[in-house]
């Protein structure tokens, strides 16, 4: 105790221990939901940890990526494991955080006072698309190439500034290996500089405000609301989750790795069948399912202006949901979000499935 | 007014002189014999690919062969038989020589390209058509019923009768017509004979240029049969290792001796079909018991023991196969054990062809390095099974501990529940 009270004198710990055994956190039907946002927050702090192993060895350019990856996951120890708990828990932590934003659309938890922590969330979610986007090409094999051939492709589609976006993209006309660079510098510097100061104020506006309950909850008198601390309580659930998690990580690296294939070439044709990341696929199959001419613009186009339409519209929802802020229902948002959901989902699979 | 008067006739003489200028295809020749093609059955039109001829293409017209007076309008005399250079229809015997005045003439073809070739003609005298031609035996072919009439393409466009492609094709039309070949003492099976061998399903069914065609053994211009001892010479331009192994072998001379052709003694001629490990099986195939009759022990021995080590090679490269396999359907990194079965499948090929020895011993020590690759390629591979059992006992022991964990933290929570 001696270290505590040593430290406690100096930035006073007792009011953080304090702020913690007194926060709260509702007991209902929907409490499992708020697990979500911890595993997501669980799997940035992996990816963080397993991405710094991996820059130790790690060699972005288009003579070294390969070589390294390869070198990584069949020379050195445990180099396998490594890569593959940070594939894997990549693609976990989106799929999480797109839970997480549901569960929290649904619940709707986005209205006030709570607005900017849903705007923070957004954004959170489309960072950490790009974090997959940018990770995808690190280890320069075939797919990777095309995928990112294509992606840029589809920036380069937005109308005025999509020139100027594929080129900043793409560090040039083509993929190159200039891209390569480029996307290591965004992927293990740029973005997680950005992702964890918003992280920050994202955590920090959840415990200020605390959790948020459904109107219904709300709406109950005091003493039929349930509660249940969060340290240690809600904490220890928290914490068995993660490992629960972690384990399910490692059985996925041992049993299903991820394949590293051929080595990116520039010159060589398309790999039939080439399809991007999960996490993509739904807007991919949308934009190849849209005709090639809308009415008076491009299909492609059309496609990527629905996309920015709907998604500053789920954006703004806290702004657009006058119902929720007043705690009433709101069917047509609630049908919003199921849309939203079928569609992402039909389209994934029919993706896959063609 | 004077002025205007000199414009407009200026104007009508421009005019006039577009409309009557004349057109690539205005050449007097072209022009009547074209009115005449109308008249004719399509299968007797001459003219009717001539704005495609190579040589029209390279700006010469029917005057620069046949002589006459293209510029002579509608007057057939002065056009044509008042001229004192005027060749009409070439007779057959005349023909390669009415072709080499340009095509021999190293002066008049460098014009056109420094590559060209102007040996064509002497080459066809020497050829079986060419001697035929000089006994005055018409029934051979001339330039012309390979590389057409008034429609001859480069060699090298799709649509030439000599194009690689088509050789086959323009050489059946002779050498598989009865009629045609009563008198010569040929078959006339060879085209079908050739369309289901290795090399003529290799050019027609996989589109394979690289496949031989006839010219590619009986030669072009000079088109000969080959004798014993120039077969193999034929066959080694492309397998020049089988051929080079078996000038080497005891059994050139005997082949020799006997008269059987060096390498279409085994491999038969136009119907070549693609060898298999099988043909070494005694038990299987009669390639060998055909000519050994008498010392099958010997022969037999040999055959089986060669058959032996490329059946035990390529059992060898299965497994490694399997195990490589194996090992990356298990998600392991073995993409560098690849290199390893690459090797050894070449080297199954060198054993392949080293078998033209005849020569156990040297099949075997070649066959050795398919062996060490093989094996490399199993080791590798076994040892990243181990790996992935190693990984998969790493998980077991890593989720009892997380396990055991995860069963603390629970008694833990419901502990602090129930106070």
């Amino acid at each position: 105790m001696k270290l505590y009270d040593w430290i406690n004198e100096r930035i006073d710990l007792d009011s953080a221990v304090k702020f913690a055994t007194k926060k709260q956190v509702p007991v209902f039907y929907g409490t499992v939901w708020y697990y979500l946002g911890g595993v997501s927050l669980f799997l940035f702090i992996v990816q963080v940890f397993t991405g710094i192993l991996l820059i130790l060895y790690y060699q972005p350019g288009a003579t070294t990526a390969f070589e390294s990856v390869k070198f990584i996951v069949s020379k050195v120890s445990f180099g396998w494991l490594i890569r593959e708990i940070h594939s894997w828990s990549a693609n976990l932590f989106i799929l999480f955080i797109f839970l997480h934003m549901f569960t929290v659309y649904f619940a709707k938890a986005y209205r006030k006072p709570r607005e900017i922590t849903w705007y923070s969330g957004f954004i959170l979610l489309l960072l950490a698309m790009f974090f997959g986007f940018s990770g995808y090409l690190l280890p320069w094999n075939e797919l990777a190439f095309f995928a990112t051939k294509v992606g840029s492709d589809i920036a380069g589609a937005v109308p005025i500034v999509g020139d100027f976006l594929l080129k900043l993209l793409r560090s040039g006309d083509e993929v190159s290996g200039a891209t390569l660079t480029r996307f290591y510098g965004i992927h293990v510097a740029v973005l997680p500089l950005v992702f964890t100061l918003l992280l920050g104020l994202h955590l920090m506006f959840v415990q200020l405000q605390g959790m948020s309950v459904p109107p219904e909850q709300e709406n109950l008198p005091h003493d039929k609301r349930k509660y249940m601390p969060f340290f240690p309580n809600f904490a220890t659930r928290d914490l068995l989750l993660w490992l629960i998690v972690l384990n399910v990580i490692a059985l996925l690296a041992v049993f299903f790795p991820w394949e590293l294939g051929q080595k990116a070439d520039a010159l060589a044709s398309a790999p039939a069948g080439i399809k991007p990341e999960w996490y993509f696929m739904f807007m991919f199959q949308t934009l190849k399912l849209i005709p090639a001419h809308v009415w008076f613009m491009e299909g492609e186009l059309f496609g990527i202006m629905m996309f920015a339409i709907a998604g500053l519209i789920w954006f703004l929802v806290p702004f657009l949901d006058k119902k929720a802020n007043h705690g009433k229902k709101s069917l047509f948002w609630k049908f919003v979000g199921i849309f939203a959901i079928v569609f992402i989902v039909g389209m994934t699979i029919w993706g896959y499935s063609v | 007014m004077k002025h205007l008067i000199q414009l407009l006739f200026y104007i009508c003489l421009s005019v006039s002189w577009v409309i009557t200028a004349p057109s690539d295809d205005s050449d007097g020749c072209i022009a009547c014999h074209q009115i005449i093609d109308e008249d004719r059955d399509d299968d007797e039109k001459i003219m009717t690919h001539i704005m495609e001829d190579v040589h029209f293409q390279k700006g010469l017209s029917c005057s620069d062969c046949h002589g006459g007076n293209p510029n002579a309008g509608d007057d057939e005399d002065e056009a044509m038989w008042d001229a004192d250079d005027f060749v009409g229809a070439v007779d057959k015997k005349d023909q390669p020589r009415f072709c080499g005045k340009c095509h021999s003439d190293p002066e008049y073809m460098r014009q056109y390209s420094a590559h060209l070739k102007t040996d064509q003609e002497s080459q066809y005298w020497s050829s079986h058509h060419g001697q035929k031609l000089s006994e005055n035996d018409e029934h051979v072919a001339v330039c012309t019923d390979c590389h057409g009439v008034h429609g001859i393409y480069p060699i090298k466009d799709p649509r030439s009768l000599v194009y690689h492609m088509n050789v086959p094709t323009t050489c059946k039309r002779c050498h598989s017509d009865k009629d045609i070949m009563a008198n010569s003492g040929l078959p006339t099976d060879q085209f079908d004979k050739y369309k289901s061998s290795v090399h003529g399903t290799a050019l027609f069914d996989k589109k394979d240029i690289g496949a031989p065609a006839c010219n590619d053994c009986h030669g072009n211009h000079g088109a000969m049969p080959p004798t014993i001892l120039s077969i193999s010479d034929i066959c080694g331009t492309c397998h020049a290792n089988n051929a080079e192994l078996f000038k080497g072998s005891h059994l050139r001379e005997i082949f020799i001796k006997e008269n059987i052709k060096l390498c279409e003694g085994c491999h038969n001629y136009h119907d070549i079909q693609k060898p298999t490990d099988e043909s070494l099986d005694w038990s299987e195939n009669e390639t060998c018991s055909h000519c050994h009759p008498n010392d099958q022990d010997k022969a037999k021995n040999l055959s089986n023991a060669l058959f032996n080590i490329i059946d035990s090679l390529n059992i060898k490269i299965e497994e490694a196969n399997e195990t490589v396999d194996l090992a990356e359907n298990k998600g392991m990194e073995v993409s560098e054990l690849f290199f390893s079965l690459e090797d050894a499948h070449k080297n199954l090929i060198q054993t392949r062809t080293s078998i033209h020895s005849f020569n156990e011993e040297f099949v075997r020590k070649t066959s050795e390095d398919g062996y060490k690759a093989a094996d490399a390629a199993i080791i590798g591979a076994e040892q990243a099974l181990t790996e992935f059992g190693f990984r998969k006992k790493g998980l077991i022991v890593f989720s009892l501990i997380l396990t055991f964990f995860v069963i603390v933290l629970y008694l833990k929570i419901k502990s602090m529940e129930n106070k």
